[in-house]
């Protein structure tokens, strides 16, 4: 280290000491100044040997504990190289060097675990939901689609927790090591614009070498000193990419990226989805070439996009599909007004048949529909599955058929609706009148529907907990089906619609939830029912058990046998007056037991926002 | 000048018109208008603000300053974008397709955004974005969004919405953040620093402005995060309306523009769920684009991933297959498959499948090779078979040692064990399972008090790992006396307190125990549905009764997953651990002989778990330490309906048999014991006892030798107990 880095360093201990309280949000404005203190720094921090190490630590521990946002990101912008230091050490098993790192991350975790008032931070947010209108949409404007997004049943946003109730904690262990480490890393992130580009530099380092360095790809390095490997946790990986993202776009398009090829390197050899998933998304969706630096650090960049329609209209697209549906019913709405009085069938009928499949009947309708629509002499634009060959067609269809989550409410509903219309018509010897009908009853019911649609809400939560165990299977194994052969439905012979709409009933069922947001939800709101019931029982228990184990303590003296007697009959003790008292609270509670051991028993939270 | 004001006269005769119904005219008015307007801003723009004295000379009186240029540019595409969004939202309004439905109204093919139109909605925040101004770049991009919809801007705003998703999750920050109805922050380190000071403020008014959304109640996001979501959500679900299904060759082209813009919008899904830990909410997410992905690696392999993240192990395996389909050179994707058939899902044929995948890629496979022969070792020593490994492909994998070390030891070879998981240990001294593992080791060895050592030890690293508390209690009351185990066990269920309940007293009061709850639980359950697993007495595997497994299952595999980190060490309930806790317990009181205490912990146990074999095994012990054999009798033989391969229970079932003098029951029961469990020497004992007692002295003295032979070896609780996963 350089006479006159050291000086800078020493210079800049002193001032802070010497600083009367009212001077510091005028110092923490100037800080950023002093253009050769944070390089003098970062080669401090680098050193374990350097004896003006401690106090830096210590310097960089009180800037963070003032009240002062600008002095508090002063220290967290060396956060990266402080990680990689320790976690460097920790590797090579040569701890006693690491104090007062470990002691300066440790004091920054237990400042921000807690808020100003010192409870416990929860962080928070709510997912938003496309079928509850926002500052930028409205649920109908979307079409059926926003109805269908997993919406019918759930029109609560939900609330997650996604860090929070961490404890205090004193020394660092294996165990709690990445805890810690992720926690910090979500510190960072959350104010990563305001980190200037030497601490973005060093977060790419960081990242590059604790994931390459003990492996080959560390030969490949300039950085070549020996390491051990460093052990490493998946969230802490996401925690990384997360930093590292954000670099990528913010200046170090380089470095950023090497750092992101050894993130993806290293959680392919840990075989940890986490990390591989939201590296292969950052991977794939990176520009070209990297963007023009000009202006200074910020690579983000717009462009004026033609957005007029680029794709072709003779395609066959979801919405053409749709499209083509609603033209239909235009057509033989006024035709079969007869017919409408037969198709308002009772809810509960409707509701019976919501689920069942339309793969067939909908090819039937298309082509019913086709061949109506030339008779009526192209009163409308036919989007142009007329003009396909059956190829095409029935491939475009087949795929929207079987994964097509957003058709689920308007399409399922209206086409299910058929079979329904045709028994109570008792309309089954004609045959060829069929076709025509159908689509008024469709849109008769449709219209049903949309009135009925709380309700309906309701029950269909019902019965899709029921169904939620047997559909995961089930829904696997469509999926598989529907990726390796998707071409099965054609030779079907013409008359055997009802048929084959009972007999795929099962698949539709599974195709109109795909989103599965109920699931989860209903799942874990009567698990938290069960969990919170359980709590009660067990808080009362374990505080009469924290009680007795302080009296044993009081106790506890040389006489080693009284007091673990003492100790055991309190366990005891606990147990004999507790049966009235945990009969009656597990009561409601050990049903609920079974129930929270369901599958879906997950972390999220919800709550009516 | 000329241009301003052949503007404003524009703009009047436009609002002449709409005053006079003359609907018709319109259209041409507004096109004008933007043309104006855009064509003035261009020109501003083509100007080098570096030559003041061009514009010196043509009119002094506007001698500007770059800044006041900026904004007149600014002013111009931001007026002729508003006026473009009024007037497509009227023109829609007039043409009457006021229902939002998706039917296309005769009228709606015949309005489609010019040039003008189009540069006016997107050029004001491509020039914030060039300027370095990322708040009213930001702010503009809002604007727009919040403009009620058109048909005619469906497609702009899907691009608008992605790209205001991109700018906050790549340059925005917690933070940073504030929120679409809040003003922004004055000074934001968002801005090149080089503009500052240059604040552009809005100087036009419009007599109307575009309707916004507006309502009760409406969503407005508060957080970074949310906000992209919600936009990235709006872009998919339009991104999935217009995604291309036919396949003919025609539509090649339309296709792959489609597949492009929702592969973007998916990606960005992924990154922003991602960080937030919702991999739940992003498998679904990726399922939708399945529409997309016939053929497509990148979309299988994301949503095979996401399963993963999200512990839908079944369904990503099936997934994977997929990817191996398209991309059947890449070692990673077998290797996360096995990584799933070993772990939750126990698919040991599976997973060999996988395995021999990759170890038939041989040298393609570089440095995942070594994985491959670790997989199919585990497999192998899973199956209770010959595991192999080839640890000298990997020397600086700890893993290969500590599973060879463990496998060695399942088969007894205690010291070479010993050596294999000291060498696992010099790579990698933290890992629990090695510390765990030479600790049994040592008590398999009789060394109880160096055992302990280690425990306590490896505890002082992961002072929450029930597994290694169940050995402490388990050694304690070997070396150290019953009452200390019991303390052991009354601090195990603190710690359990302390971690699945609330962390901190101080808060109680805030009652967030439903928040709690949203910790305690990220430990999924996804394993529970699944049927086999491994029985741990054993080490291989059983097919017993599926109610039997999943509680033996949950009880015995507590294991490491209690660490911080816990999902990615699979399955386990909090109330499973609680459970174990109390048997571990009422164990130690039946070692005092206290069988009082020992039902009052049974019972707590029970309460969780009524069914559980373990539960009914202890309250046969209790019977039998009250003198109760009957009833002993009775117990075990519930036990083992549950599970009819507990070899505990067998074995004590045997002796009360023996007891009874049924001793050909007695045997037969013994020898299923044996044929379960070949090293568990109590069993051996008993059956020697039994074969004494029917007079079959040379058998029975091979059954005591045997037994003493196991007994030297036997570690105080199996081997097994240490959970095997990639």
């Amino acid at each position: 280290m350089l006479g006159s880095e050291r000086g800078v360093v020493e210079e800049w201990l002193s001032e802070f000491k010497s600083l009367p309280e009212t001077r510091i949000p005028s110092y923490a404005g100037s800080l950023h100044l002093k253009k050769s203190l944070v390089p003098a720094l970062y080669r401090v921090i680098q050193d374990p040997n350097n004896e003006l190490l401690e106090p830096v630590c210590h310097q960089l521990f009180e800037l963070y504990r003032s009240s002062e946002d600008r002095l508090r990101r002063f220290t967290l912008q060396f956060l990266p190289e402080l990680v990689w230091v320790y976690l460097r050490v920790t590797a090579s098993r040569d701890r006693q060097s690491n104090g007062c790192i470990e002691a300066l991350l440790l004091g920054i975790y237990n400042l921000e675990i807690v808020d100003k008032d010192g409870n416990s931070k929860l962080l928070s947010f709510t997912i938003p939901s496309l079928s509850k209108p926002s500052v930028y949409h409205e649920p109908s404007s979307l079409g059926s689609m926003a109805l269908t997004e997993g919406a019918l049943c759930q029109h609560d946003l939900i609330r997650v927790v996604y860090s929070g109730l961490h404890p205090q904690r004193e020394t660092f262990t294996a165990q709690n090591r990445f805890e810690v480490l992720c926690f910090l890393m979500l510190c960072y992130n959350s104010a990563v614009v305001y980190m200037p580009l030497s601490s973005y530099q060093s977060v790419c380092r960081m990242s590059s070498r604790v994931c390459v360095c003990g492996f080959p790809r560390q030969q490949q390095k300039l950085w070549r000193e020996p390491c051990n490997r460093v052990l490493l946790d998946p969230e802490f990986m996401v925690q990384m990419l997360t930093a590292v993202y954000h670099a990528i776009y913010n200046g170090e398009w380089e470095m950023g990226q090497e750092a992101l090829e050894d993130i993806v390197y290293r959680a392919q050899l840990e075989l940890y989805s986490q990390p591989l998933l939201l590296g292969n998304a950052m991977k794939n969706s990176l520009p070209e070439s990297a963007p023009e630096t000009q202006r200074g650090r910020k690579v983000l960049q717009v462009e004026v996009t033609p957005t007029i329609s680029r794709i072709s209209i003779s395609a066959i697209t979801t919405a053409s599909i749709r499209r083509h549906r609603w033209k239909r019913e235009d057509c033989f709405d006024y035709s079969t007004d007869a017919e409408l009085s037969l198709a308002i069938s009772p809810p509960s009928l409707v509701q019976h048949h919501l689920h069942d499949p339309p793969r067939e009947t909908a090819a039937k309708e298309d082509r019913g529909g086709r061949h109506h629509s030339h008779h009526n002499g192209g009163s409308s634009i036919i989007p142009p599955i007329t003009l396909e060959d059956a190829d095409g067609m029935s491939g475009g269809e087949d795929s929207f058929n079987i994964n097509d989550p957003d058709e689920g409410f308007s399409s399922g509903a209206s086409n299910s609706s058929q079979p329904s219309g045709t028994k109570t018509g008792g309309s089954l010897g004609q045959r060829g009148s069929l076709n025509s009908s159908s689509s008024s009853f469709k849109k008769a019911i449709t219209a049903r529907l949309s009135r009925d649609k709380d309700k309906e809400k309701d029950r269909e939560k019902e019965r899709e907990r029921d169904r939620e165990v047997e559909k995961q299977v089930e829904l696997c194994a469509d999926q598989q089906a529907a990726g390796t052969k998707p071409r099965q439905r054609q030779q079907s012979p013409p008359g055997s619609i009802k048929l084959d709409a009972i007999h795929l009933s099962p698949i539709k069922k599974h195709l109109s939830f795909p989103a599965g947001h109920p699931l989860v939800r209903t799942g874990s709101t009567s698990s938290s029912k069960s969990f919170d019931c359980m709590n009660l029982n067990l808080n009362g228990g374990e505080d009469e058990r924290e009680e007795a184990a302080g009296g044993s303590d009081k106790e506890t003296g040389p006489l080693l046998g009284g007091s673990l007697r003492h100790s055991t009959v309190s366990l005891q003790e606990e147990h004999l007056n507790r049966p009235e008292e945990s009969q009656a609270l597990l009561s409601p509670g050990a049903p609920l037991t079974k129930q929270s051991r369901s599958p879906s028993f997950n972390m999220q939270i919800i709550s009516q926002v | 000048m000329t241009a301003r004001k052949s503007g404003s006269r524009l703009e009047s005769e436009i609002e002449r018109c709409r005053s006079e119904s003359q609907w018709d005219k319109i259209p041409e008015l507004v096109r004008q208008l933007s043309a104006k307007l855009i064509s003035n801003g261009l020109c501003l723009e083509k100007v080098p603000s570096s030559s003041p004295s061009l514009s010196n000379k043509n009119s002094p009186s506007t001698n500007r300053s770059p800044a006041e240029r900026e904004q007149e540019i600014i002013t111009c595409y931001e007026k002729s974008g508003d006026i473009a969004l009024l007037y497509l939202q009227e023109a829609e309004k007039v043409s009457g397709i006021q229902n939002r439905s998706p039917k296309p109204g005769p009228t709606s093919q015949d309005l489609e955004l010019g040039y003008f139109l189009e540069t006016g909605l997107q050029r004001a925040h491509v020039i914030h974005f060039k300027n370095g101004n990322l708040t009213q770049g930001v702010g503009r991009f809002r604007e727009i969004l919040r403009a009620v919809e058109t048909r005619t801007t469906q497609n702009l705003r899907m691009t608008i919405a992605r790209q205001l998703a991109e700018i906050l999750l790549r340059g925005m920050c917690e933070q940073s953040y504030w929120s679409p109805l809040e003003d922004p922050p004055t000074v934001s380190p968002l801005d090149n620093p080089t503009q500052k000071g240059l604040t552009y403020s809005k100087n036009y008014t419009l007599s109307r402005r575009p309707r916004v959304y507006s309502g009760e109640n409406l969503f407005c996001p508060q957080e970074n995060t949310e906000e992209a979501l919600l936009l990235l959500l709006i872009s998919e679900s339009m991104a999935n309306r217009d995604a291309v299904l036919s396949r003919i060759p025609e539509h090649n082209n339309d296709r792959i523009i489609s597949l492009q813009s929702a592969s973007v919008v998916y990606d960005l899904l992924t990154i922003a769920l991602g960080r937030r830990g919702q991999y739940e909410m992003l498998s679904e997410c990726l399922e939708r684009a399945m529409k997309f992905a016939f053929e497509e690696f990148h979309l299988w392999y994301q949503l095979a991933l996401s399963l993963m993240a999200a512990g839908k192990s079944a369904r990503a395996v099936k997934v994977l297959k997929e990817c191996i389909r398209l991309k059947p050179d890449d070692p990673t994707i077998p290797l996360l498959a096995v990584k799933m058939c070993i772990g939750p899902l126990h698919w040991l044929d599976e997973g060999e499948k996988f395995a021999k995948m990759v170890i038939d890629m041989e040298e393609k496979a570089a440095e995942f090779r070594g994985k491959g022969y670790l997989a199919i070792g585990l497999v192998y020593s899973l199956k209770a078979t010959d595991g192999k490994f080839c640890s000298s492909l990997s020397p600086t994998d700890h893993l290969a040692a500590f599973y060879l070390a463990l496998q060695l030891a399942v088969s007894r070879q205690i010291p070479e064990a010993l050596g294999y998981v000291r060498q696992a240990l010099q790579l990698q001294g933290d890992d629990v399972h090695s510390l765990h593992l030479l600790a049994l080791l040592l008590s398999a060895q009789k060394h109880y008090h160096d055992a302990l050592n280690i425990i306590e030890m490896a505890l002082s690293e992961y002072p929450e790992n029930f597994n290694l508390l169940y050995t402490k209690v388990k050694l304690e009351a070997m070396c150290r006396g019953p009452e200390e185990a019991l303390l052991t066990c009354k601090h195990m269920l603190q710690i359990w307190k302390s971690f699945y309940n609330l962390t901190n007293p101080s808060d109680s009061g805030r009652g967030s125990s439903l928040l709690d709850r949203a910790i305690a639980d990220r430990r999924q359950l996804n394993a529970m549905t699944l049927p086999d697993f491994s029985d741990p007495d054993t080490g291989s595997v059983h097919a017993t009764s599926i109610a039997a497994s999943r509680v033996e299952q949950a009880l015995s595999e507590v294991a490491s997953s209690l660490q911080s980190s816990a999902p990615k060490h699979g399955p386990l309930h909090p109330w499973m651990t609680l459970a174990q806790i109390w048997l571990h317990a009422a164990e130690v009181y039946i070692g005092m002989s206290k069988p009082a205490e020992a039902t009052a912990c049974t019972q707590e146990a029970a309460n969780l778990f009524p069914t559980s074999h373990n539960v009914l095994y202890m309250r046969g012990q209790i019977a039998e330490l009250r003198g109760n054999m009957d009833d002993a009798k009775r117990w075990y033989e519930e036990a083992l309906s549950i599970n009819p391969t507990h070899v505990k229970t067998m074995q004590r079932l045997g002796l009360i048999l023996h007891q009874l003098q049924r001793y050909s029951l007695s045997e037969k029961v013994l020898r299923d014991a044996v044929q379960v469990n070949s090293t568990a020497h109590d069993v051996w004992n008993s059956l020697g006892e039994v074969l004494q007692a029917q007079g079959n002295a040379a058998a029975a003295t091979e059954c005591f030798l045997t037994a003493l032979e196991l007994e030297a070896s036997s570690p105080i609780l199996p081997f097994t107990i240490i959970p095997r996963a990639l």
